[in-house]
């Protein structure tokens, strides 16, 4: 049991770029089994007790570069139509899953999408249609969701293991892609929020966002030229 | 232990509330049938733990580990509904509807337990369908092209009422 979430801004001990990676999606889609179906025998669940969440790590490499992703799964959270603001915390990529047999989970995808992206604007976000083993024939049916959202979209089978691990890389390599060249606006915005929500918790009075030395001054050019 | 069995049939004893299960022996064909008593189990009991409990009990394990989860919940389900005092025909009907899987269900609303009977009735098809290490057809990387195989835009889609989609 671990009390403090992770800072993935830091480098990890051996100087190793930390990414994390959530899952998204209703009860019962498969979130945790396509996770587990990844990382097989090779995971080492950690529970925050502070938050309802369980986290596995998996350390790789992306173009030679040491990877170490931390996967997030909500422990029924979403039971609760919403997931905690420290789920998204920093979070450089995500897998929003359905499940093919059900319609009503994919019905709600765009009530997690449109959670995420309060938190996470830019982040790539990954489409799993999961469980396709229960009938093959749903691949031969398109989804409108994940394309018109430009999302990769994957027919996937965390009990057959049909295109999981292809799920995963793609989803770490989009992370580590978004880590290294998180450098647009809305993202410094974002990143900057999140300081100032961290600085908040820390100390309650001394209010010193780094919005006002951006965002602002900003503003305050515009003024002056018109 | 560790003979070989397989489960032929079960069912439940209400007084006291025990699993009850016939089995083969298959070195020596012959039927056996074991009671395994639901301890301290009440009204008041959780069914998921009752059958989890059950299912990793070093003595008993092995004999409900041939019967499906939701099988065993279904039955361990039925004991509290008696202990409730429901009829067995209602609790009966009552654990068939429980078990349907339905497509328009929002199970982010469900209560946890039912929630956990519709999860054990998927693990079944699950592990139905499982690829474990170990077995001729595991692939650890298994990837599948669906891309020229798709003819038709998923109903899902055709039904207009979300402008989200």
């Amino acid at each position: 049991m671990a009390n403090v979430a992770p800072d993935y801004d830091k480098a990890g001990d051996d100087g190793c770029t930390k990414v994390k990676v959530i899952c998204l999606g209703d009860s019962a889609v498969g979130k945790s089994k396509l996770v587990e179906r990844f990382l097989m025998d090779g995971y080492k669940p950690q529970q925050l007790s502070t938050f309802a969440l369980t986290l596995f790590n998996y350390q790789t490499e992306v173009n030679k570069e040491k990877v170490s992703v931390d996967f997030w799964d909500t422990a029924g959270q979403e039971r609760f139509n919403n997931m905690h603001p420290s789920y998204y915390h920093q979070a450089h990529a995500c897998i929003i899953v359905f499940d093919t047999t059900r319609k009503i989970t994919y019905k709600n995808l765009p009530n997690w999408l449109k959670e995420l992206r309060e938190y996470r604007p830019e982040i790539p976000c990954l489409c799993a249609a999961n469980k396709i083993d229960v009938d093959v024939s749903v691949t031969t049916k398109s989804f409108n969701f994940a394309k018109k959202h430009n999302m990769p979209f994957y027919f996937c089978s965390a009990s057959d293991g049909t295109n999981v691990v292809r799920l995963f890389k793609d989803a770490i390599r989009a992370a580590v892609a978004y880590k290294n060249n998180s450098t647009d606006f809305m993202d410094e915005i974002m990143r900057e929020l999140e300081n100032f929500e961290l600085e908040t918790d820390k100390k309650d009075n001394e209010v010193d966002s780094g919005l006002d030395s951006t965002g602002n001054s900003d503003e305050q050019k515009q003024t002056t030229a018109s | 232990m560790g003979e070989e069995i397989e489960v032929k049939k079960c069912g439940v004893k209400f007084k006291p509330p025990a699993i009850v299960v016939t089995y083969l022996l298959v070195e020596t064909s012959k039927l056996h049938r074991r009671t395994m008593p639901l301890r301290n189990f009440t009204k008041n009991s959780d069914v998921s733990k009752a059958a989890s409990d059950l299912r990793t009990h070093p003595r008993h394990g092995q004999f409900v580990k041939g019967l499906p989860k939701s099988q065993l919940e279904r039955l361990i389900c039925i004991i509290r509904d008696k202990l409730c005092g429901m009829s067995l025909e209602a609790s009966l009907a009552r654990n068939e509807e429980m078990q349907k899987i339905d497509s328009d269900e929002d199970l982010n609303k469900v209560d946890p337990e039912l929630l956990a009977r519709k999860k054990s009735v998927m693990e079944d098809t699950f592990e139905k369908n499982q690829k474990k290490p170990g077995d001729a057809d595991f692939e650890y990387d298994l990837q599948v092209d669906f891309d020229n195989q798709i003819v038709e835009t998923c109903e899902w889609d055709s039904e207009g009422s979300n402008e989200d989609f």
